[in-house]
């Protein structure tokens, strides 16, 4: 028996006969072997039947035997249902396109929003993601995925304390949070200026209160520098001494420098490739060649494709590898131990204020152990050495004999 | 003389030797469901159809099929089969 199913693909034709001795024309076909069926009277000397679209070559031949008329009334089936939609074919153009346009439009950004930002920080911030591309009308896809925009923000506009990046459909959401700078506070109250540690004093810039200390004068930590009272001893008065003191400070530090070392570089040669994701099966998109890199670092960033706000089970996936070269570095005993000096210096300089300046250094010790050169150094450091300190009711006293005998005074505590 | 004498050979052949008589004499197999098909293997052609009559030509003789709302579900050469309403079903010797 044939099976309707694989009729249908190849396609039916409904034929209607039309004349005396239609059955005998019925008879011709199935005697040459050409399956009928739904054979039916339509009217006195109509019969229509359908008959499998393959066989339609000896349905003709048979007809021109035939004295009646035989119709092609209809076809039904695969190929007819294929024509007929290629004659709209429009349609179906305009169907796919609208599809596809909104899967596009779906991946774009359309806003940004940013809360919580003050108007200038607002504007930096804008302006710092459209130097990263995140601007309106771009690809979702193409852009860093919101891990990686919260971390270069973080990194690129000052005074940022945390910023929260969510993209949610085709807006991104950023929270932002400022840092609130603590004004500085306006040393109303009187006060002494101190020494925050040992110096030997070099300048003296005092700007209200009186000197307590010459220039060239060792300091202990904690020893007055600037007074706050004022006056003669009788009428004293007490202010907030203001003022700039500039001590040499030491350091001492001990830094470590191998001589060879080894590390990756990048040689700038990349290789990236395009797939998309489907759970657990990926499918390459573009660029299908291989790397044929030695050695390499694989960076991959997923990106998930949504369809008017909704997350398709689809990711986006771009691959990228980067070829790697090992190199190594190797310093002369005199190389490494000037580099290991400017680490030092580095290292030093990080430490302290911004003002300071390191004046002078002295290699202690050097020593050349498994391939490595062991420093300590010793630096000299100018700085502001000046700290406020409240006068309080009890000081005013022991102020006043301090100025006679600084030092003694402070010793004991 | 001698046809008769073959088919009455073969008469006996299968009423002896048990074989289906369909194959061996050339006689059509109807297969009913009820009144609403019919299934006739070995007929010898289509000689009239309408909604209400279907006349089969035989090996021997005509098939008359009366009823209602007749259609052809299949017709290959040596079979038929028919939908519809059968209420009678005659023999027309030939």
């Amino acid at each position: 028996m044939n099976n309707q199913w694989l009729a249908f693909f190849q396609g039916v034709v409904v034929v209607k006969v039309q004349g005396q001795g239609a059955e005998r024309f019925i008879n011709r076909l199935s005697r040459s072997r050409v399956p009928v069926w739904q054979v039916s009277r339509q009217g006195e000397q109509t019969i229509s039947f359908s008959c499998s679209l393959k066989h339609i070559h000896e349905v003709r031949k048979a007809a021109r035997a035939f004295e009646g008329d035989v119709r092609f009334y209809r076809g039904e089936g695969f190929p007819f249902l294929l024509k007929r939609l290629l004659k709209s074919s429009g349609f179906v153009i305009g169907a796919v396109g609208f599809l596809v346009i909104i899967l596009l439009l779906s991946n774009v950004v359309w806003r940004i929003n940013i809360g919580g930002a003050s108007p200038k920080m607002e504007h930096e911030i804008r302006k710092e993601l459209s130097r990263m591309g995140v601007e309106k009308g771009k690809f979702i896809l193409g852009l860093d995925d919101p891990e990686t925009v919260q971390k270069k923000l973080l990194n690129r506009v000052e005074g940022l304390t945390w910023i929260g990046v969510e993209v949610k459909g085709s807006t991104f959401h950023f929270r932002v949070v400022e840092k609130t700078e603590p004004k500085e506070k306006k040393q109303k109250g009187p006060r002494h200026l101190v020494a925050a540690k040992d110096a030997v004093i070099v300048k003296l810039f005092v700007k209200k209160g009186q000197a307590a200390v010459k220039r060239n004068q060792f300091v202990h930590k904690g020893q007055l520098l600037v007074s706050g009272l004022i006056g003669t001893e009788e009428k004293q008065t007490k202010i907030a001494a203001d003022g700039e003191v500039l001590g040499e400070t030491w350091y001492k530090t001990t830094v470590e420098m191998p001589v060879t070392t080894d590390f990756h570089v990048l040689t700038g040669r990349q290789v990236q490739k395009h797939l998309l994701e489907m759970k657990t099966l990926r499918v390459p998109v573009w660029g299908f060649k291989n790397h044929s890199f030695a050695n390499h670092k694989k960076d991959e960033q997923v990106h998930s494709v949504s369809f008017l706000g909704i997350k398709l089970p689809v990711n986006y996936v771009e691959k990228t590898y980067y070829e790697s070269e090992q190199t190594s570095r190797s310093y002369t005993e005199k190389e490494a131990e000037l580099h290991a000096l400017k680490a030092a210096r580095e290292d030093l300089q990080a430490k302290l204020s911004e003002k300071a300046v390191i004046s002078g250094e002295k290699v202690l010790q050097r020593q050349f152990t498994n391939g490595k050169v062991k420093l300590s150094v010793h630096f000299q450091v100018l700085e502001n050495i000046a700290v406020g300190k409240p006068i309080t009711q009890g000081d005013k006293k022991n102020a006043r004999r301090k100025k006679h005998n600084e030092y003694s005074a402070r010793k004991p505590e | 003389m001698a046809k008769k004498w073959g088919e009455q050979m073969k008469g006996w052949l299968t009423k002896s030797m048990n074989l289906p008589e369909d194959v061996m004499m050339d006689l059509p197999r109807i297969t009913m469901i009820g009144q609403l098909h019919i299934y006739i293997e070995n007929h010898r052609g289509l000689l009239a159809f309408s909604d209400k009559e279907v006349r089969l030509l035989l090996a021997k003789g005509q098939l008359l099929i009366k009823g209602q709302a007749f259609t052809i579900k299949t017709i290959l050469p040596e079979e038929i089969l028919i939908e519809g309403k059968i209420e009678k079903l005659v023999y027309l010797e030939g």
